[in-house]
C-alpha cells in the first residue's frame, strides 16, 4: 500500500532521528568508556569511588563539576599547579596530568568523574568557630564561590567547596597564603585567590572559615 | 663507540663507557668462544652407529684442563676489569674535585627540585634559585651536587653524564660532576619508586657562561619580586 507523501516524510524524520540517537548514543557510550579507562589511573590515588585518600593527599573528586575539573587537570598540565618547590601533592598529581595527551583525554576524564555519585567527606578538623568562619565567608569567599560555596565557572573558575574535603581546603588555603599556589604569572584565578586568603590572620581563621564551609554542603 | 648512541657530555663519561666497554669485549670473547667450543663438541660426538655413549666424571687431567686453563685465564680478565673498575670508581666517586658551586637536587613522587645556589655561588642564602624539573648550569664548571630524597627510594640519572646515583631518604649523598658539552639533555629517575616513576622526567640545561649568568639574573629572586610588582 502506497503511503501518501506527508507520512513519507514523517517516515524519514522518524529514522532520522533514530540514527541521530543512536550515534549520538554511541558515541557518548565511546566517550564514557575512554573516561572510565583513564579513571584507572587516577583511581590509584582518589580511590574507586574518587572519594580521596588523605594519607597520601588526593582530594575527593567525586560528582566536582566537569568544567572545574577539567581547569584542574589543565592548570596541572600547563605547569600552573604542581611546579613549586614545596608543593609536595602537586608534584604528584602533575605527571598524572600529563598522561592525558590526546585531545579529548581531559574532557572524557572530567565526564566520567563529575558523572560519578559525590561522595561527602566526613570532618577531620576540629577547632573552628562556625561564627567566626560564617563572618569570614561572607566577607571573603561569599562573592566568588556563592553562598552554598557551590563555586561560579564564570567568576575565574571559581572552585566548588562545599564537597571538599577540610583538610585539603586546609592545605590548599596555606598554600595560597605561602605562594606555593597562585604565584605562577599564568595562573589568573590564583593570582585572583591570594590576596583573599591573605586575608586570613592565621590557622584558627583557616579553620574557623573551613569549618563553616563543611556545614553548607555535606 | 657508545657516544655514538648517547652523547658523552662529562669529564668523566668516557672513562665509564671505555670501562663498560672493556666488559663488553672480554665478556664477550669468551661467551663467542665457549658457544664455538660447546657446538664443536656437540658435532664432533655426535651420535653415530655403533659407538655407545660414554659416562665420564670429569676426574682426568686431560678432561679438567677443559675447565681450568679458561678458569684461570678468566681470572687474569677479572683482575683487569677489577683493576680499571676500582680506578673509575675512585675517580668518579671517591675523589671530588674542588667545586665551583653546589647545587641541591631533591627527588620525591613524582618530580626532581633543584635548589642552585644563584649569584653568590652560596647555597642556604636568599638569592637561592629553586626550580623543579630544570636544573641550569654551567658548561667547563666543577659541580658538586647534593642528593636527598623527600619520601621513597629515587635514583638521579643523567644518561649523558653516564651518571647515576640512588637518593635514599634520611642521607644527603654528596657527588660530582663537570659537563664539557653544551645542550639540553634528559633527567631520569633509574630507581622503581611508585605509579609515576616514568613520568618524573627533568631536563639539564648545560649552559654557556654567559648564557647561564643571564639564566641566573633572570631566576634572581630579587630580579622576580621586582617584575611581579604591579
Amino acid at each position: 500500500m502506497a503511503m501518501a507523501p506527508n507520512q513519507n516524510c514523517a517516515a524519514i524524520l522518524a529514522w532520522a532521528a533514530i540514527a541521530c540517537f543512536v550515534a549520538g548514543g554511541s558515541a557518548w557510550a565511546e566517550e564514557n568508556e575512554r573516561g572510565a579507562d583513564l579513571f584507572r589511573l587516577c583511581a590509584v590515588c582518589h580511590g574507586e569511588d574518587a572519594g580521596g585518600e588523605q594519607a597520601i593527599g588526593a582530594p575527593a573528586i567525586a560528582g566536582m563539576p566537569q568544567w572545574y575539573l577539567e581547569a584542574q587537570l589543565k592548570q596541572f598540565r600547563n605547569g600552573n599547579r604542581g611546579t613549586h618547590f614545596d608543593d609536595l601533592m602537586g608534584m604528584r598529581m602533575r605527571p598524572m596530568a600529563r598522561t592525558l595527551t590526546h585531545e579529548g583525554d581531559v574532557e572524557a576524564v572530567s565526564a566520567h568523574v563529575a558523572a560519578m555519585p559525590p561522595v561527602d567527606p566526613a570532618p577531620t578538623l576540629t577547632g573552628g568557630d562556625l561564627e567566626a568562619g560564617k563572618a569570614i565567608f561572607s566577607t571573603i569567599c561569599i562573592t566568588c564561590h556563592g553562598p552554598e560555596a557551590a563555586g561560579n565557572k564564570d567568576l575565574m573558575g571559581a572552585a566548588p567547596l562545599n564537597r571538599s574535603s577540610d583538610w585539603y581546603m586546609f592545605r590548599q588555603v596555606r598554600n595560597f597564603k605561602s605562594g606555593i599556589r597562585g604565584s605562577r604569572p599564568g595562573d589568573q584565578g590564583g593570582a585572583l585567590m591570594r590576596p583573599m586568603m591573605l586575608q586570613l590572620k592565621d590557622d584558627q581563621d583557616i579553620k574557623n572559615v573551613v569549618a563553616y564551609i563543611m556545614t553548607l554542603g555535606n | 663507540m657508545i657516544d655514538q648512541y648517547v652523547v658523552a657530555l662529562s669529564t668523566y663519561a668516557n672513562d665509564i663507557d671505555n670501562l663498560i666497554l672493556l666488559i663488553g669485549v672480554l665478556v664477550g670473547f669468551w661467551l663467542i668462544l665457549c658457544e664455538l667450543v660447546f657446538f664443536y663438541f656437540i658435532i664432533r660426538f655426535r651420535a653415530k652407529d655403533g659407538r655407545r655413549a660414554e659416562y665420564i666424571t670429569g676426574e682426568e687431567k686431560s678432561h679438567k684442563r677443559w675447565i681450568s686453563y679458561p678458569h684461570m685465564l678468566v681470572l687474569v680478565c677479572d683482575v683487569f676489569i677489577v683493576f680499571f673498575a676500582i680506578k673509575v670508581w675512585y675517580d668518579v666517586k671517591q675523589q671530588l674535585p674542588e667545586p665551583y658551586e653546589t647545587v641541591r637536587i631533591v627527588g620525591q613522587q613524582w618530580a626532581w627540585s633543584f635548589v642552585h645556589p644563584g649569584a653568590d655561588h652560596e647555597l642556604g642564602t636568599a638569592d637561592d634559585i629553586k626550580t623543579v624539573d630544570e636544573l641550569h648550569i654551567e658548561v667547563g664548571k666543577v659541580y658538586h651536587f647534593k642528593l636527598e630524597s623527600r619520601d621513597v627510594l629515587h635514583s638521579f640519572s643523567v644518561p649523558v653524564f653516564r651518571l647515576k646515583q640512588d637518593a635514599v631518604p634520611g642521607r644527603v649523598i654528596t657527588g660530582w660532576f663537570e659537563a664539557n658539552g653544551t645542550g639540553t639533555h634528559d633527567i631520569q629517575c633509574a630507581e622503581i619508586c611508585g605509579i609515576g616513576h616514568a613520568l618524573m622526567p627533568a631536563q639539564i640545561f648545560i649552559e654557556s657562561p654567559e648564557r647561564h649568568a643571564a639564566w641566573v639574573a633572570e631566576q634572581s629572586p630579587v630580579t622576580l619580586a621586582s617584575a611581579n610588582q604591579p
